[in-house]
């Protein structure tokens, strides 16, 4: 069930307020034009540039809305930046940032695991002809068929259905235009705009205000640019930027930069890969999960048997290997006091609500 | 039109039956209606995760096991930044745009596909709830019950027009066209003709943990039974679907291998094979054309935004409660009111399911990452006798009372690291409980601090119908399509209150026999503390709006569904629903869609056992 339910206490409410102003050294960006959100009843886009390459992409994004199979869009699958938004600098401030976020120890950190490069493939997904929001499946390729005769893994791998995109609809492309470059230049009315306390600031421009007032940050804190600072100064530099009232909230969403960042880090450490972070799936690794796990699942049904196997090393109605003495007897790995306090700060905050609101919980 | 969002039969012209929706409701009832010879036309507002669903072959989906794509980007739900809802817990305080009412998805299939798809019937008793405590009102002396008797006025409670006896052949129907997986160990259950077409699969961890848990608590004098749950997921090869393989990415997911019985793999298939059927998907119905007691046409926003009509002789509302209210209310009549709505019911009687839910944690993981999301239940805080015909009598300080509850599922966290760990750690917990970034984040991370050890469970109770809980048109906000958005005015009964409190000790047992520590009770689903809290339903049970009865005055549709006051509309959904029972709706919507459906068909015999292979 995906009903975990706590208590959901607004960390800040939004309302309506200014926005910051963008770099003025960097031009305006501006979405392509697309004629899939011209055709919108109450309003046209804005008029917008198109780059030559732009272009390409969308020219061929109509000779495939044209064809009668409607094929999902295949774009390259790599571990490496492909469409560049960010300056080199600002993508060296950035993979400093994910790796204090998600440090690396024994296990990667957010810069090993691409979380940099997965925010910029966001950024960037409609300079590819809007691709890549949603991956297709069904399968990814990482399990195999079960062999449903003995109710065992088989020999026999589905091919990566990850590396294909699901094309997003009219209604899909427009949010996410709006999420990217902001509901103004994506042509949201403004009565729409209005109704949810004002305009959305793009996540572009987010990014490149926010790193620039990180560097700042870390330049009069400690006199250098993020990335150029000790781990020890990103650190204290990092709890600072989430000190109250350091970072400005953006007022639709009700998070800060940082919020955003650490979403993002959390987003591409841990989403399949191809999205471009976890790469080789070492962020599912140090969680000791499998991910995407179809076709194979965890139970196979057997004709032989008649009747279900379940895997040994993954088994579904008995606990996990690791935790079971040779008795049977179950014997829990203890949880870091972090992961422990987080528990215990739960329970205490659930009972601490129902004592100032009786009734809240019971 | 953009001619790829069709299926079924691109040369059909002439259409006899019009479907607003393409779930649980809509893609039954065209299934029904073409098993009944009508020439149909589904209208899906949703996108299409089956390319080629009316090929020979049943395709694979575009669903995967990807948490991005369905939990943080929402691939199957309505965004709510271009259709918005607003809520308020009263009628005298301003509605404010609140996400927690944009729950259900939108695709081809419905919302349906999205859940872990748990099937369990309703009733006798929830056919016959007013006469039956009215009765036992009468003849049990101090016996008082919230929204009854003296204080009936406070609640809206109606009989069903029809009985769990007539709507049997159909949930028979049902359960073999989904193809369900269950068997008889719930005692409370009605009594059934057959068996379900399957046997139950793999239980899992969690499930035998709280089950265990269960057997431990006795709810006066007698030891709680839990059952396994139904649900319409194939545990053999069955319709030419494979057998589930407890992926874990069951609810909130689609199925990637078709073992869930979507209703667009099921009925809907079977409609677009039949050669009567055709759907358009991406086609956003906002009015339906008609002439006060009549409709001619709809018109609906294809997936180009072209705006486009669509006539046929007769009219089906299937796009979930809170839509089909509010496309009538889009709707007006020449003498200036909404459509269907002469007895000014439309909207009205809103009902979810108020969700009570304890958890806590367990020591070892319990890798709810491996399964059906629930396979274990109770049924004994139903609160009915053996059977299910009789409210169960409790003792109650001397005196007698009666606890209509729900069916109580079984689960957990689901093993997902960005949104069951990592979004709430960083962002839902307080400074100080949570973990924002670093070490204590990557280590609270690998822990799997709750998505490996936090077990829920969650008690559906019955949700008494009130005037008061409704749906109208928001008087500013409106959408990306210019459409005055749907307005929810809710506030809980003190009926399903009372229930929630008396049965969450006995939920809070359960989880700690089960060997959890931390038990705690999760704030109640309609908790306002504004402005820190303003909390709407967040059950995406949704009931009502559309009320079936035989009183035109006091009713929005008749016993066979359609609009008292509309000669050829009909609704096929959840929003007919007189009251809300106490478990997962969904089998009832689709039983009691094949029966409106074969009355619309000219009442055709729908065939008997498994239906043919499409």
């Amino acid at each position: 069930m995906r009903n975990l339910k706590l208590p959901k206490v607004r960390r800040d409410v939004p309302g309506p307020g200014a926005t910051e102003n963008g770099d003025a050294s960097r031009p305006p960006v501006q979405p392509p034009e697309r004629s899939l959100t011209a055709a919108l009843p109450l309003h046209l886009l804005r008029a917008a540039r198109l780059t030559r390459r732009q272009f390409l992409f969308a020219s061929g994004a109509v000779a495939a809305l044209a064809s009668a199979t409607r094929p999902s869009v295949v774009r390259a699958f790599s571990l490496f930046r492909e469409e560049r938004f960010f300056t080199d600098a600002e993508f060296a401030t950035l993979e400093a940032l994910v790796d204090r976020i998600l440090p690396p120890d024994r296990d990667p950190g957010g810069k090993e695991l691409g979380v940099a490069v997965y925010i910029e493939r966001l950024l960037t997904t409609f300079d590819c002809g809007g691709v890549g929001l949603y991956r297709r499946g069904p399968y990814s390729g990482r399990t195999p068929y079960p062999d449903y005769q003995l109710g065992t893994p088989s020999s026999r791998f589905p091919e990566n259905g990850f590396l294909r995109s699901i094309r997003a609809s009219r209604l899909q492309e427009l949010y996410w235009r709006a999420q990217l470059y902001g509901s103004e230049a994506a042509g949201i009315p403004p009565e729409l705009d209005t109704s949810q306390g004002g305009p959305l600031v793009g996540l572009r421009d987010l990014y490149q205000q926010g790193l620039a007032e990180v560097d700042a940050v870390a330049t009069s804190t400690a006199g250098q640019p993020y990335a150029l600072l000790s781990v020890a100064d990103q650190d204290v530099v990092l709890a600072q930027l989430d000190s109250p009232g350091v970072l400005p909230l953006d007022p639709r969403r009700g998070k800060t930069f940082l919020d955003i960042v650490i979403q993002h880090v959390l987003e591409g450490s841990f989403s399949a890969p191809e999205y471009g972070g976890n790469r080789n799936a070492q962020g599912w690794q140090m969680l000791g999960i499998e991910g995407d796990n179809q076709p194979l699942g965890y139970s196979i049904f057997s004709f032989e048997l008649g009747t279900y196997r379940e895997r040994p090393d993954h088994p579904m109605s008995t606990p996990n290997p690791d935790e079971l003495a040779p008795d049977g007897s179950v014997v829990p790995i203890p949880l870091t006091p972090d992961g422990a306090s987080i528990q215990q700060g739960i329970t205490q905050e659930t009972r601490l609500l129902s004592l100032i609101f009786p009734g809240a919980c019971n | 039109m953009n001619s790829d969002d069709v299926l079924g039969n691109r040369a059909l012209r002439h259409f006899d039956v019009c479907v607003i929706g393409s779930g649980a409701g809509g893609g039954t009832a065209a299934y029904a209606l073409c098993k009944g010879g009508k020439n149909v036309l589904v209208l899906e507002c949703g996108h299409n995760p089956w390319p080629g669903l009316d090929g020979d072959e049943l395709p694979l989906p575009n669903h995967s096991n990807d948490e991005l794509k369905y939990a943080v980007r929402t691939w199957l739900d309505p965004l709510a930044m271009l259709e918005p809802r607003t809520f308020r817990s009263s009628a005298s305080i301003d509605a404010a745009i609140n996400p927690d009412v944009n729950l259900l998805p939108r695709a081809v299939g419905g919302a349906f596909q999205h859940a872990d798809a748990k099937t369990p019937r309703f009733n006798i008793l929830d056919f016959q709830l007013k006469s039956t405590l009215e009765a036992l009102i009468g003849r049990t002396p101090g016996l008082a019950i919230p929204g009854f008797g003296t204080d009936a006025a406070s609640a809206n409670f109606a009989d069903w027009p029809l009985s769990y006896d007539e709507l049997e052949p159909y949930y028979r129907h049902a359960e073999a066209l989904l193809g369900v997986q269950g068997t008889d160990d719930d005692p409370f259950a009605s009594p059934r003709s057959t068996p379900r077409p399957m046997p139950p699969g793999v239980p899992m961890y969690l499930g035998l943990l709280l089950s265990e848990g269960a057997r431990q608590v006795s709810l006066q004098g007698s030891t709680l039974s839990p059952h396994t749950y139904p649900a319409a997921i194939n545990s053999r090869f069955y319709d030419g679907r494979p057998p589930c393989v407890d992926c874990g990415w069951c609810s909130g997911f689609g199925c990637p291998n078709n073992a869930k019985g979507s209703p667009a793999v099921t009925g809907l298939r079977r409609a677009l094979r039949s050669g009567r059927c055709q759907l358009r998907y991406n086609a956003k119905v906002v009015q339906l054309l008609n002439d006060g007691g009549h409709v001619s046409a709809v018109s609906y926003v294809d997936g180009e935004g072209q705006q486009k009509l669509a006539t046929a002789d007769a009219f089906v509302l299937a796009a979930s409660p809170i839509e089909s209210a509010r496309l009538c209310l889009l709707s007006p009549t020449p003498a200036g009111g909404a459509l269907g709505d002469s007895s000014g019911q439309v909207g009205r009687n809103l009902m979810f399911h108020l969700q009570a839910n304890v958890n806590g944690f367990i020591p070892q993981r319990i890798h709810g990452q491996r399964g059906r999301a629930v396979s274990h239940g109770i049924s004994d805080f139903r609160g009915v006798e053996p059977g299910g015909a009789a409210p169960r009598l409790f003792d109650a300080n001397g005196s007698k009372a009666v606890y209509l509850g729900g069916i109580t599922e079984f689960g957990g966290s689901q093993g997902l690291p960005i949104t069951d760990d990592g979004f709430v750690m960083a962002f839902q917990l307080p400074s100080g409980v949570g973990a924002r970034f670093g070490t204590r984040l990557k280590n609270a991370m690998r822990d799997g601090a709750l998505s490996q050890h936090l077990i829920s469970t969650i008690m559906q109770s019955e949700d008494a119908p009130q005037l008061t809980n409704r749906v109208d048109l928001d008087p500013t906000v409106r959408d990306i399509f210019g459409l005055p958005v749907a307005r929810v005015t809710y506030a809980a009964h003190a009926y399903e209150l009372h229930a929630r409190n008396f049965y969450l000790p006995y939920l809070t047992q359960v989880v700690t026999n089960a060997g959890a520590q931390g038990v705690f009770v999760a704030p109640c689903d309609t908790l306002q503390l504004p402005p820190l809290v303003v909390s709407a339903p967040n059950s995406r049970h949704e009931m009502g709006t559309l009320r079936m009865g035989p009183d035109p005055a006091t009713s929005v549709t008749d016993p066979q569904g359609r609009f008292h006051d509309v000669d050829n509309l009909y609704a096929c959904d959840g929003s007919v629903f007189p009251t809300s029972s106490g478990y997962n709706p969904t089998l009832t919507i689709v039983a009691l869609a094949l029966k409106i459906a074969q009355g619309i068909a000219g009442n055709r015999p729908l065939e008997e056992g498994p239906p043919a292979r499409p």
